[in-house]
């Protein structure tokens, strides 16, 4: 940029050159050819840069503006994706709570078939081991009955033997022979 | 024994009892010598017992039987038991009295009383059986206690029970 400034002053001639180089007359503002010359070299810059650089640069802002879109859409698709997923969460949710419903409400009854099917088989087996001890009992009093019919039996005839063994003196003997004799004799 | 080897023994004793002109009473004291040999366990061990030697067998048979039954009894006895068909002396022996009442044509009637009968009881009784059965008998006393009273008899198949045991029997049964 000095370098600009310098030739634009020696071309325009403004300006006092001394020893110590060129001066200005206000210490803030430049000379007015000066300020004349840098303006149009700023413009013609602004104009190469517009020229050239402008393109690029419009294209950078374009591209810029489109990847900054593309996020922008993105951003809302995600933004729909997030709502869609935490609508469906809450669907699945409210889902959970129903399942979670008819889970308990199905173990409910399960237990209750359960229960009532327990109780009733207990209520049969109690049933059935009733007959049985009522059975046994009965068989256990018939076979006692008949132990102690046959013990009395036994008792009995051991008993009567003995008895008649003992009063048959040898009169009964001959009696019975006779009678034995007399009872063959007349069954011709 | 096979019942043809104890039908040749007893034919064989029967011929020799018969040949010896004694045949009444050795078919006699055979049959009771049956009897008590049926009841009684030490003799029938004694005499069918394949440890004691034959001649001892027939010691013990003509201990017992000596003096008490005719020497041909004896001498049956003694052949059967020195033969080891001391077994089947019984059934030898049926099959002998049997032969010999054949031969007289009387049918056997076993008869066990628990006293023994007088002989005037035992002709009443032999004619009472015969009238009853219609075949004249050969009348076999047997004396058993276990009647406890009364009268048994059995004339080939019949049997006619008028013991005291058989109605303690059928009493016991009833009860």
């Amino acid at each position: 940029m000095n370098a600009l400034l310098t030739a634009a002053h020696l071309i325009a001639g403004e300006g006092s050159h001394d020893d110590k180089g060129l001066t200005t007359k206000s210490w803030i503002f430049p000379e007015r050819a000066e300020l004349i010359y840098g303006i149009l070299a700023s413009l013609i810059i602004f104009a190469v840069l517009v020229k050239f650089a402008g393109p690029t640069i419009k294209k950078g802002m374009t591209a810029r503006t489109e990847r900054i879109q593309k996020e922008l859409d993105s951003a809302a698709a995600d933004k729909a994706s997030a709502a869609t997923e935490a609508s469906d969460i809450r669907e699945a949710k409210g889902d959970i709570a129903g399942e979670r419903q008819r889970l308990l409400a199905e173990a409910d009854a399960q237990a209750a078939a359960m229960i009532a099917d327990g109780a009733t088989r207990l209520d049969e087996e109690v049933a059935e081991l009733q007959a049985r001890a009522a059975a046994d009992i009965a068989t256990a009093r018939g076979r006692g009955t008949d132990e102690l019919r046959a013990e009395i039996s036994r008792l009995s005839s051991t008993a009567a033997e003995r008895a008649v063994s003992e009063s048959i003196d040898d009169a009964t003997h001959q009696d019975l022979i006779e009678a034995f004799i007399q009872k063959v004799g007349a069954s011709a | 024994m096979t019942d043809a080897r104890i039908e040749g023994y007893a034919r064989a004793l029967f011929e020799i009892a018969r040949a010896e002109g004694s045949l009444d009473e050795v078919e006699d004291e055979l049959f009771r010598f049956a009897r008590s040999y049926e009841s009684s366990d030490a003799l029938r061990n004694a005499l069918t017992d394949d440890m004691i030697p034959a001649a001892k067998r027939q010691a013990i048979v003509e201990d017992l039987l000596g003096g008490k039954a005719t020497e041909t009894t004896t001498q049956l006895v003694s052949m059967v038991v020195g033969s080891g068909r001391g077994r089947d002396l019984p059934a030898i022996i049926d099959v002998l009295v049997d032969r010999a009442s054949k031969s007289k044509n009387l049918e056997v009637a076993e008869v066990r009383t628990a006293v023994a009968l007088t002989d005037d009881q035992q002709a009443r009784l032999g004619a009472a059986l015969a009238n009853a059965t219609g075949k004249q008998v050969n009348l076999k006393v047997v004396v058993d206690p276990s009647v406890l009273g009364g009268i048994i008899a059995t004339v080939g198949d019949t049997v006619i029970d008028g013991t005291v045991r058989t109605r303690l029997d059928q009493l016991k049964a009833r009860l």
